[in-house]
Order: structure tokens, then C-alpha cells, then sequence
């Protein structure tokens, strides 16, 4: 059978397979699982084709072939870019809902997000690295339009490239339960003659159970020293000798939240948590116990709900260790100064709004500062204990109308905040998600964490859904802070050298 | 600059922020979406620790460019300075995420326009500053006027 399937794909006609197709309750192909096109075309597009381009754009490709080796944005760690993403050499997941289709990329992060409900785009006409992608059915065949590209992309590692006016109709049409055939047609009246097509098969990854994390700059900037390891938090750092025991089981009794019975929900039943969101984090981000205001530090509330005193229960070198951070010359070892991801539970309080895609086996949130975290619903194992990520590895369960998370497997590099609130890679999370209302979820995370803390501690924040979309942040690819920051702690070191 | 005029100043900055709202994210009020330092809403990094405290600036001159982009914006101006010479001056904002979701465009805010606008210069020295307020010479407050009820809120 995937033979003949094959060989019926050659002529275009899919349909002689279309009873094989794996599909979601709705009766759509079900495209979800991990992917990887293996071909060429990351190195090389017109291995696949041969581009029509304008006069004066052939020689600007050749001109970008020549100066491949620094010109080629990806050398610096910048977004690939639709379609370049769709073929790099490594591999994505599809997750599919009601109204929206998300991809999450190996590569840094990096996430698209397909509207496919039909309504009008709300912010036309904005620039960006991922593009703009808006999506329908037709038949069994997903169509995405994909526009508002940013000039700055190429379409590979030869020089490839396109304008902003680029405008590209992908097709994914499943083949079997393990290839989609897909075809990406390119229209750019600016450097094309004419538009032109190209046609590939992904390949579903069926080895792998879970995408890993290739975070590109923040790999290039260790590997520099530009961003320097600490010894007390990274993996596998062990705790100081002279830490208090940790007290495992104190607190963990908090407020009791309630669930009503007419809010959104899935036809299953289960609380229905698609959509758009802000955090109301009440300055979180700069800090999870109450201070006020200082200088350009904006205040806080408070988020910590256990201890009851709104105190974090830090072990003493931790402490030390915090309020260091928060002078001028630690503001460089802030890993989001680097634009680097920032890890759990932080993603959800940075001052950034967030979207979820749920699906039957998966929560997975797109943060609008250019990260994703999946939480895998379907019971699974965590990975092994020596495999470490910024993100960490996130397996949720349904309890009632309340999604319960374990996060652990953290690497130890992210900071709570920007005042530099410790958290080490001993730490696990404990989070839930429950609806109190039609559109507002509470956000709790019990973080243990026995190299920083002498107890467990709790934050509540609550997550407002608007309707609204995200825009993209491409916070690396415009970092203008980082040297003087920089700047700030090479003149303190200077002057401590100086002091001897 | 004295002790006592900066204290009033960061009172003033504090409370323009405070005003604004930022931390609670409510914003679309017409009036108060001049108050362009936004700065917590999208902030990446420290920016206690990227300017100083004891350099408040307040500075005058003509639009050369602005980066929209994030977690921050960024506006240029050229400064003449007593000499006769001119500085162009790099001043960060609160991400164009923010300002998009308030309708405006890169359009709105075309080289050559004059803008004054009170700061804090970056502590290595450079032409650096995190803005608090944006003014136009006709004392319209930048991106002030512009009503977004229709633009959903970020």
C-alpha cells in the first residue's frame, strides 16, 4: 500500500490514499507528530528548482553566494524564516486544534502559529522573520498563505533570498500516515520573474518522542565565553556543604480556586484553554517578593503565596547570591539580556502575552518572545535524568478542570526575574492551570528546589484571554542592550583588577 | 544635576508609570499612550543596570530614524550641540508590540519631526538613553491623540 502511494504521489493524486489517512475527531488529515524533510534544499534550494530570478536579483544571489560564509543570516543565529525552517535539518511537531495549527521548530524555539478560523488578520502589513501564516482546508489538503515576511531571510544557505513583497501558498497533502507531500509556491514581483514551485515529502519522525532544544546563540555564546557558566545553579552543580536540609514537606496548603461549569470546554468536556493570553504578573519579572519601586525597577505585588509571608525560603548563599545579581554590573548575566529563553516558571510572567494550542495529547503555549514549551498529556515517562533543557520537560494530566504540570530536567541557566531570583537545575515544578472564569485562568507553580531554597514555595498569577494575536519578537536578532551591559560589568571588573 | 531636581524628576518618572498603569497593563487610554517609556511592559533585561540613576537627560532635536522593534523600540535623534556640532542620540523605548497593538505605524513618526524628550543616559557614556516621555514642539505628547478603543488591548 505506501508503495502504490507512492508511486500515486508522483501523479499528484492522493486520493487513492486518502482512506488510509490517519484523522482528528473533526475528519481533517491529521498532520500531528513530529516531521523532517530530508532533501537537500536547506543548502542548496535549486537542488529542487531552478529560480527565476530578475536580472538584478541573480546577481545579488551570486553576490550572497560569494559572501555565504559571514552574509548568511543563520551564521548569526537569526530566524530562518518561512519556508527555510520547514527544510532545515532537524526536525518539527504539528499540533492541531479547532481553530489554529501550530508548529514548533527544534531550531532555537522558533514557532509558527496558522489562523485557520477564517477571520481577518488583526495587524497587516507588520514585517517579520516567522511571516504571517493564515490557513484553510481545501478538501484534504491544508493550504497556508503565508505573507508579511521580513526582507532579511534567505531561503538557504546558498543565497537564496526574496524581497518583503514575498507571498508563498504552501500545500500539505498527507500521503500516508508518514508522509505529506508538500509544495510551496513563491510569488515576489520584486526579485522573481515569475512565480515558481517547489515540492517536497516530510517524513514523520517516528523515532523520536519528543522534540529537543537547539538554542543556536545561546550555544554560540557558551561556546565563546560570552555567556559564562555559573557554578552554582548550571547542571550538574552540587549543592553547597553547608545548606540547611531541605524541608520537602512544608506548606502546600493554598486557597481552594473554583471551576465554573460554563466555561469553554471541548466536546469532550474538558476546559477549553485555546487562545490568546496576558499574564497579570504585578511585576513579577522584577521580582517575585513585594518591593516597591527603584529607579528604572518597576515594583512588584508579590506573587509568592507559600509562605504565607510572601518570603522565598532561600538557603543563605542563595540569598547572597540574589542580591549580587541585582547590581548593575550582573544585569549581563540576565540570560533574557541575551534574548536566551526563559525557561519555567518565568516564561509565563516575562511581560509578554502568550498563546495555547490545545490538542487531545498536548497543551503546548507559544510565548510571543519566541519560545515554546510542550506539555505532554498522553502519560509519559520524563527523559532521562542527564538530559537538560532550558524549557525542561513538562507532563500534564487533567485533575477535574484543573491541567496539573511536573516540569523538571531544567539545565540551571535561566534566572526567576530580572533582579536575579536563583533557581538551579535541582529544580521541579509543580504548576496548574484552572479556569476560574470564562476567560480567566489561575496560574500556580510549586517550585522545589533543595540547592536554593530550605522548603517548596508557590505563585499564583492569573492569565487573562483577549482576543487578540501575537506579533513577533525577535529579540536577538534586535538586541542593542547587550554590549552596554557588557559594557557596565567589563568596566567593574577593570576596576576590581585595578583594586587588586 | 542636583539631588533634589532628580529626585523630582524619578517622583515624576515614577509616577507617569505609575499612572500609566504598565504593570497592570492597562493601557488604551487615549491621554496617558504618550507615556512612551513602556519599558516594564516588554522589558528583557535590567534597565537599572544599563542606565544610571544620576544622569537624567533631557534632550531636543530632529528625527533621523526609528527601529521598531522588541522588546524595544528605539527612536534616533540628532542633538546640535553648543558648538555647532550635532550627537545622534539612540533612545530606548518599550517594544513596537505594544505600539502596533495601539494602532500606530512606522509611518507615524517621519525623520525630521521634533521631539523633546526627558531620559536616563546609559552608564557607559554613550548617546544611550531610556526614555520617559516623548513631546512634541506643540506640547502634543508623541502618539497622544490617538484613540485605539477598536485595537484590542495588549
Amino acid at each position: 500500500m505506501l508503495f502504490r502511494c507512492a508511486i500515486v504521489s508522483i501523479f499528484l493524486v492522493a486520493a487513492a490514499c486518502s482512506d488510509t489517512l490517519p484523522r482528528t475527531a473533526d475528519g481533517k488529515p491529521d498532520l500531528q507528530g513530529i516531521w523532517q524533510a530530508q532533501n537537500r534544499a536547506a543548502e542548496d534550494l535549486e537542488a529542487l528548482a531552478t529560480i527565476p530570478y530578475q536580472p538584478w536579483a541573480l546577481e545579488q544571489k551570486r553576490a550572497n553566494f560569494a559572501s555565504r560564509a559571514t552574509a548568511d543570516p543563520l551564521v548569526r543565529c537569526y530566524m530562518p524564516g518561512v519556508p527555510r525552517i520547514m527544510y532545515l535539518e532537524l526536525p518539527f511537531q504539528i499540533f492541531q486544534a479547532r481553530e489554529h495549527i501550530a508548529m514548533t521548530f527544534e531550531w532555537s524555539q522558533v514557532y509558527r502559529l496558522i489562523y485557520m478560523s477564517g477571520a481577518p488578520q488583526l495587524y497587516p502589513g507588520i514585517g517579520s522573520w516567522m511571516g504571517h501564516s493564515r490557513g484553510r482546508w481545501e478538501g484534504d489538503v491544508l493550504v497556508v498563505e503565508v505573507t508579511d515576511h521580513n526582507p532579511g531571510t534567505w531561503l538557504d544557505a546558498a543565497g537564496n533570498f526574496h524581497s518583503e513583497r514575498l507571498r508563498l501558498v504552501e500545500r500539505y497533502r498527507m500521503l500516508d500516515a508518514d508522509t505529506i507531500d508538500y509544495e510551496i509556491t513563491f510569488e515576489d514581483a520584486k526579485v522573481f520573474a515569475e512565480p515558481w514551485t517547489i515540492r517536497m515529502t516530510l517524513q514523520r519522525r517516528e523515532d523520536l518522542a519528543r522534540l529537543n532544544e537547539y538554542q543556536c546563540q545561546a550555544e554560540v555564546e557558551e561556546a565563546s565565553g560570552a555567556f559564562e557558566p555559573d557554578l552554582h545553579t548550571w547542571y550538574p552543580a552540587a549543592p553547597p556543604p553547608d545548606n540547611a536540609p531541605f524541608d520537602a514537606a512544608a506548606g502546600g496548603e493554598l486557597p481552594t480556586l473554583t471551576t465554573p461549569a460554563e466555561i469553554p470546554r471541548l466536546p469532550d468536556g474538558t476546559p477549553d484553554l485555546n487562545g490568546y493570553y496576558q499574564s497579570d504578573a504585578g511585576g513579577a519579572n522584577y521580582g517575585l517578593e513585594a518591593h516597591a519601586e527603584n529607579f528604572l525597577t518597576p515594583a512588584s505585588r508579590g506573587v509568592v503565596i507559600d509562605p504565607p509571608d510572601g518570603r522565598l525560603p532561600y538557603q543563605a548563599w542563595a540569598r547572597t547570591e540574589r542580591l549580587d545579581r541585582e547590581l548593575p554590573h550582573r544585569g549581563y548575566d540576565d540570560p533574557t539580556a541575551h534574548c536566551f529563553v526563559a525557561g519555567i516558571p518565568r516564561s509565563h510572567y516575562i511581560p509578554s502575552p502568550a498563546h495555547i494550542v490545545q490538542t487531545e495529547d498536548y497543551v503546548v503555549v507559544l510565548f510571543e518572545r519566541m519560545a515554546w514549551r510542550q506539555i505532554a498529556l498522553d502519560g509519559r515517562a520524563h527523559p532521562p535524568d542527564d538530559e537538560r533543557f532550558w524549557m525542561g520537560s513538562s507532563v500534564g494530566r487533567w485533575d477535574g478542570d484543573t491541567l496539573v504540570v511536573e516540569a523538571r530536567n531544567f539545565n540551571g541557566k535561566a534566572w526567576l526575574n530580572e533582579v536575579g531570583d536563583v533557581i538551579t537545575h535541582a529544580e521541579t515544578v509543580v504548576e496548574t492551570f484552572t479556569p476560574v472564569g470564562t476567560d480567566r485562568v489561575i496560574y500556580r507553580a510549586t517550585v522545589s528546589d533543595p540547592i536554593a531554597y530550605t522548603r517548596p514555595w508557590t505563585i499564583e498569577i492569573p492569565l487573562d484571554r483577549r482576543p487578540d494575536e501575537l506579533l513577533e519578537v525577535a529579540c536577538h536578532e534586535d538586541n542593542n542592550d547587550l554590549q552596554h551591559l557588557k559594557d557596565v560589568r567589563d568596566e567593574y571588573r577593570a576596576r576590581q583588577e585595578e583594586e587588586g | 544635576m542636583n539631588t533634589a531636581r532628580g529626585k523630582k524628576r524619578r517622583a515624576e518618572v515614577t509616577r507617569r508609570l505609575r499612572i500609566a498603569g504598565l504593570e497592570r497593563g492597562a493601557r488604551g487610554l487615549a491621554v496617558l499612550a504618550g507615556i512612551l517609556s513602556v519599558a516594564p511592559v516588554a522589558a528583557h533585561h535590567s534597565f537599572s543596570a544599563e542606565y544610571d540613576s544620576e544622569r537624567a537627560v533631557q534632550l531636543t532635536g530632529k528625527v533621523t530614524d526609528m527601529r521598531w522593534s522588541n522588546p524595544h523600540a528605539w527612536i534616533f535623534i540628532d542633538v546640535a550641540q553648543p558648538d555647532g556640532t550635532v550627537v545622534n542620540w539612540a533612545l530606548e523605548m518599550g517594544g513596537a508590540n505594544g505600539l502596533i497593538r495601539r494602532g500606530w505605524r512606522r509611518e507615524d513618526l517621519p525623520p525630521g519631526t521634533v521631539l523633546k524628550v526627558d531620559g536616563w543616559q546609559a552608564r557607559n557614556g554613550s548617546a544611550t538613553a531610556n526614555i520617559s516621555t516623548v513631546t512634541f514642539t506643540d506640547g502634543r505628547t508623541l502618539f497622544a491623540g490617538t484613540s485605539n478603543a477598536a485595537t484590542p488591548r495588549q
